[in-house]
């Protein structure tokens, strides 16, 4: 930086009058990094369907969507996070906080109930964004922290048991109820927001901004831009993706636990926007890649189980394929320093 | 005015250093031609010339990073060729380079001993560290050159000074292989210290000839002539003057080192309509850093400031853009003074900031040169929240076009291109402005070749046309001269003096004066 | 000789950053800061509970609950040292101390190495440690998700191991009962936790592992610069850490008394809040191993402190979490500033 600009003489750098870039050459990388996720879940797809032509016919696809519904979701919100360079641990605990809300204002809220939930906990996110951004705290620890903090909130509303949505169910009905293409309209609302968020970032100002912000913040700052709010609106997107997901989760099983289903969707949902390409340094993030992170990682145990592979070894086999997935996915920098 | 013991030695023939005819070339350009020179055994030989003279070049030829096209170079007598660092290194060559070399978390008597860690060292053998033992190897090293720095002392909690003084001993001990006079290469080392610290290294500096020779690089000219023996005079890759100390004065040095003295540019009477200044900075002060600045700009002129390291002046220009906040004082726009100041309100009221670290604040590298180009001032690129792509990629090729930036394709990321051409982007992400009051640049020409620097020059000067009132931190006097309206001198944190360049014909020398 | 600067390199631009030199006595005043905390905790529950908190009883407890992190910390502190994260903690701990008891005198009679049986569960660990450091260092592929990976890649080796058969227990009376003996009034969990933080003060102070770690955690360039192998002393890291973690999953199954391999559940969270409530920087090169002893103190005696206050366990990881932005927050208030970029 300035150490070295001090070093350096004008004249000693190779001076070339008419200032050549570096080549620009389309490298197949990029290719890769557009096509690598979508790759990684085909071959893994096609392997599962070579060993167990079961799995296709009887409706692996179906199952495949209904586990990777949520931890899309959780992706996603996770990506946009990442994506500013930050890291939410709290997006899970946001999940159960949100089901066992919602369960318990189904009943006397109705419709409104998925309203206020999800205007609850994207408050929530926001608030993480804004200790975040305004207070300086590290997002690690922040949110290491928030987690607690849910964790115990879910605790406390919940009684410590399961809360079952006693009325109005139906309204969440059609999420697993109807099927599209044969798969479940709970993934597909996955896919629309993933669209959504891809056009988000690739069309729009705040969009760009946030991308610079992940990029690089310093020069983000020095461009006038704001980038503090950027990362408040990620965290806040990050709780309100959990909180639809948890909308997901009372759909699914009618009742939300602290234990139960969603309990543990942190690790899945990060090696989800991780499998599908997002840059865990920040400023590189596909959400459609992330739909497919999202079926690889789901597809590991359904796969695995479908191939025969003992229900021990699943976690065995899990972790080795995440590491080896994301080894073939990341984008890295030449010579730079992973920590 | 020759101080006797300041007198080389005598009974030592053979220099510790001597190169002869020693070239290096980059592409066409000639960066070190025919350079020949000698470093006598125990003395002090000062090193200077201009940015881009080839100074630093002829080190890293010296430190083995870089190998010369031609010549020969003779340490202690023997003809070496240094093919890595570490040969430098094994022929007795240290080097303290400028940048922070020294582990700070670490103690001094560890960072001394970093380099000879792998050796058959007895204070760190398996493995295991003998404090006892690598303190007081440090403080025998120490006490060689006269340092009283405690080696126990986390790095992190010396001075400037001490560290300086933790490095020279470092570079000391490379030398223990061999038990001829050691050759220590001081890079500007006196540059991040305040004037009483210098005098502390002064003092060491010269009390490293007992033990073997000192080659210092500096542009403090009044220094080199107080603590060296000899000086060379380097200037366009070649040596212009290999001269004893009782043989010159600062100005000879100085007119060897730019060839001659520049005078300013007559300019027109003042293009300011006497209408409202554009920025108005009345008494800013900022703990540490400067105090009392107050200067005003009127739309279309253009003002510089100049001073050395430390006079703060990097400060005021950023506490201007709302970079660095200040303790007291006022700013004022465009006649409305401003409260709450950020980067963000400074860019809604039409300031720019051109920094001088260009990778870090003045673009962001990962984003294509064209994103860069409307991160700012988006105008025809968006409509609304919405981004407009081709519009953007239009208005990329035409400033492509314009200031002639190559390679010809805005949709690479703009890390990739050359210095030159990313600073033309830079420079044209904020001429975009629909309304560009004020033009802040810091160093602007810094790194680029003549051609880049034309360019960034011919877009200051529209943009001044164009009524944008100019603040810049030149590199060099003579850009001052050139391209200023006026010109305001600051030492220390305060302004020293002013010029106004319709009235007033300043040299190079009259504001080098108010420098120091 | 007039006092005068000429020269046009002068104009050159400030180095962007000259660090202001830190006083050492600030750096000692906020170690105290956490001593003192934590003695404070220790004050306002011995008040609160006189005759439970205070008593000999209570007291062996909060120190037989922090043997488990203070070991984990150790290996912990060091990763996080060079400015990398562990999180397969429970996962190792989870391989290794079912390893352990299946080769140890067990319910299902499998084998019975004796104390083999402790080195076999180390060595997994190490082996675990060595996967994560490799695949770090050769692949690059960031320490988080490496850590990730193995995190579950360690919980399969303990399934696997555990196969579809009846638990393993530990037989009464045998090893079982020793962490929980008393030996010089304190328990032998406690007593082995601080042998772990000594050896690990050693190695910061005394050996080129730790002394490297934080000069990786300052700078991984200067470091190379300065010769420093930094790639392999990540791994070494990453080894050490996993037998920190293997051998709190051997003392984990002891006092679980049989073989589980969800024995380490909860561990991260407790082990890496206690890093960051000591000090401890995650951005690495700044904290220690004391720091971390002493965060584990506290937690511990906070969630034992609370317990016996009666609160409902259900807000604990609530309090845990207060206390842990409080901690970050009054580490990082002094160092706001307009340009400061966290992540």
């Amino acid at each position: 930086m300035s150490k070295k600009a001090l070093l350096e003489q004008p004249a000693a750098l190779p001076a070339t009058a008419d200032g050549k870039a570096a080549p620009a050459r389309r490298r197949p990388r990029n290719l890769w990094f557009t096509f690598g996720p979508f790759a990684v879940f085909l071959a893994l797809f096609a392997l599962v369907a070579v060993l167990r032509p079961a799995f296709l016919t009887g409706g692996g696809m179906a199952i495949l969507a209904v586990q990777a519904a949520t931890i899309l979701l959780v992706a996603l919100g996770q990506a946009m996070v990442l994506h500013v360079g930050s890291i939410d641990l709290s997006n899970a605990a946001i999940v159960i906080f949100a089901a066992i809300v919602l369960a318990q204002t189904l009943g006397p809220l109705g419709v409104l109930a998925p309203v206020v939930t999800l205007a609850v906990v994207a408050l929530i996110g926001a608030a993480n964004g804004f200790f975040v951004a305004f207070g300086q705290i590290p997002s690690f620890a922040l949110t290491l922290g928030t987690l607690g903090i849910l964790q115990a909130a879910s605790l406390v509303i919940s009684n410590a048991t399961t809360v079952y949505a006693t009325a109005n169910g139906q309204l969440l009905a059609p999420l697993f109820g109807t099927a599209l293409v044969g798969l479940p309209m709970a993934f597909w609302v996955g896919v629309v927001l993933a669209v959504g968020l891809w056009a988000f970032l690739r069309f729009t100002r705040a969009g760009e901004g946030m991308t610079a912000v992940g990029l690089n913040e310093t020069g983000a700052l020095f461009s006038g831009l704001r980038t503090r709010w950027f990362k408040v609106v990620a965290f806040a997107l990050s709780g309100l993706l959990a909180g639809v997901a948890g909308m997901l989760v009372i759909a699914q099983a009618g009742a939300a636990s602290s234990f139960g289903l969603g309990s543990d969707l942190l690790l899945p949902g990060i090696a989800a926007a991780i499998v599908g390409g997002t840059a865990i340094t920040g400023g590189i993030t596909n959400p459609i890649n992330i739909v497919f992170g999202a079926l690889t990682v789901a597809l590991v145990p359904i796969g695995a189980a479908a191939v025969g592979v003992t229900p021990q070894a699943q976690s065995l086999v899990y972790g080795l394929v995440i590491i080896a997935a994301v080894a073939l996915t990341m984008g890295r920098g030449h010579n730079e320093v992973v920590k | 005015m020759t101080n006797a013991s300041l007198a080389p030695r005598t009974g030592v023939d053979t220099p510790a250093l001597k190169l002869t005819d020693i070239s290096k070339s980059f592409g066409s350009t000639h960066a070190v031609k025919n350079v020949s020179l000698e470093v006598p055994r125990h003395e002090v030989v000062g090193l200077i010339g201009e940015n881009g003279a080839g100074k630093s070049t002829l080190l890293k030829i010296l430190t083995g990073l870089y190998q010369p096209d031609s010549g020969v170079i003779e340490a202690d007598g023997r003809r070496v060729k240094f093919r890595r660092p570490q040969d430098a290194v094994a022929a007795g060559i240290g080097v303290v380079h400028q940048e922070q070399s020294l582990l700070s978390n670490l103690s001094v008597a560890e960072n001394i001993a970093m380099n000879a860690m792998s050796s058959k060292d007895a204070a760190t053998r398996y493995g295991f560290y003998r404090w006892k033992r690598l303190n007081q190897e440090a403080a025998d090293i120490l006490d060689r050159v006269g340092s009283t720095i405690d080696p126990r002392t986390k790095v992190s909690d010396l001075s400037f000074v001490d560290r300086q003084m933790v490095e020279i001993a470092r570079a000391l001990r490379v030398d223990e292989a061999i038990h001829a006079a050691p050759l220590v290469i001081l890079d500007e080392p006196t540059s991040v210290l305040e004037r009483n610290e210098t005098a502390i290294l002064e003092r060491e500096i010269r009390s490293l000839r007992e033990i073997g020779s000192v080659l210092f690089v500096s542009h403090r000219l009044d220094e080199v002539l107080r603590i060296c023996d000899r000086v060379v005079v380097m200037r366009h890759g070649e040596v212009v003057a290999d001269v004893r100390r009782e043989e010159v004065t600062e100005e000879d040095l100085f007119r060897l080192m730019i060839g001659q003295e520049s005078r300013a540019r007559v300019r027109k009477g003042g293009s300011a309509v006497g209408a409202v200044a554009a920025i108005e900075a009345k008494g800013l002060g900022r703990k540490g850093q400067f105090k009392d600045v107050s200067f005003a700009v009127s739309p279309g002129r253009s003002l510089a400031i100049v001073g050395a390291m430390g006079s703060g002046r990097e400060s005021v220009c950023r506490a201007v853009f709302g970079a660095e906040p200040v303790d007291s004082g006022a700013l004022v726009v465009a006649g409305r003074p401003v409260q709450g100041w950020s980067m963000r309100r400074a860019v809604q009221h039409g300031l720019a900031y051109i920094p001088s670290e260009r990778k870090v604040e003045g673009m962001v590298g990962g984003l294509s040169a064209a994103e860069n180009l409307t991160l700012v001032h988006p105008r025809e690129a968006a409509k609304g929240p919405l981004l407009r792509r081709k519009a953007r990629m239009k208005a990329a090729e035409e400033w492509f076009e314009k200031l002639d930036v190559r390679p010809r394709d805005p949709s690479l990321p703009l890390g990739r291109f050359s210095g030159g051409n990313q600073q033309k982007v830079v420079m044209a992400k904020w001429l975009r402005a629909a309304e560009l009051s004020v033009l802040i640049l810091d160093h602007p020409l810094r790194g680029l070749d003549p051609g880049a620097s034309q360019t960034v020059n011919d877009q200051i000067r529209a943009a001044q046309d164009d009524g944008a009132a100019v603040i810049l931190l030149p590199d060099t006097l003579e850009e001052a001269l050139e391209m200023a309206d006026e010109i305001i001198v600051m030492r220390d944190g305060d302004i020293t003096a002013r010029f106004d360049l319709s009235v007033d014909s300043p040299t190079s020398l009259d504001l080098l004066e108010k420098m120091v | 000789m007039t006092d005068k600067d000429t020269g046009t390199g002068l104009l050159e631009a400030a180095p962007a950053s000259s660090p202001p030199p830190q006083r050492t006595g600030r750096f000692e005043v906020r170690n105290l800061g956490e001593v003192l905390a934590l003695l404070g905790l220790v004050a306002v529950f011995a008040a609160l509970n006189p005759a439970t908190f205070l008593s000999p009883e209570n007291l062996r407890t909060i120190l037989d609950q922090a043997s488990l992190p203070l070991i984990i910390g150790v290996g912990a502190t060091l990763v996080i040292l060079t400015g990398s994260i562990d999180l397969s903690v429970e996962g190792v701990m989870g391989a290794a101390g079912m390893t352990f008891v299946l080769l140890t005198a067990n319910s299902r009679g499998s084998a019975d190495l004796g104390p083999w049986a402790i080195v076999a569960g180390i060595a997994v660990g190490v082996c675990l440690g060595l996967l994560s450091g490799l695949v770090h260092t050769r692949l690059k592929v960031p320490s988080f998700i490496v850590t990730l990976g193995v995190w579950f890649v360690g919980l399969g080796i303990a399934t696997v191991l555990f196969g579809d058969q009846a638990i393993p227990f530990l037989p009464d009376g045998g090893i079982k009962a020793w962490p929980s003996t008393l030996t010089v009034g304190l328990p032998n969990s406690f007593l082995l936790a601080a042998a772990f933080v000594l050896a690990g003060l050693f190695v910061a102070r005394f050996t080129r592992l730790g002394r490297f770690t934080y000069a990786i955690g300052d700078s991984e360039e200067i470091s190379k610069g300065n010769g420093i192998p930094v790639l392999r002393y990540k791994l070494y890291v990453f080894v050490v850490a996993g037998a920190c973690s293997a051998a709190g999953g051997v003392l984990a199954a002891l006092k679980l008394g049989a073989g589980s391999a969800t024995v380490g559940i909860g561990t991260l969270f407790l082990t890496i809040a206690a890093v960051v409530i000591g000090g401890t920087s995650l951005g690495g090169g700044k904290g220690g191993i004391l720091r971390t002893a002493i965060g584990v103190l506290m937690l511990t005696v906070l969630n034992n402190g609370l317990i016996l206050s009666g609160i409902s366990p259900n807000i604990q990881s609530a309090v845990s979490g207060t206390v842990l932005i409080a901690a970050v927050l009054v580490a990082t208030w002094p160092h706001r500033s307009r340009l400061r970029i966290v992540k």
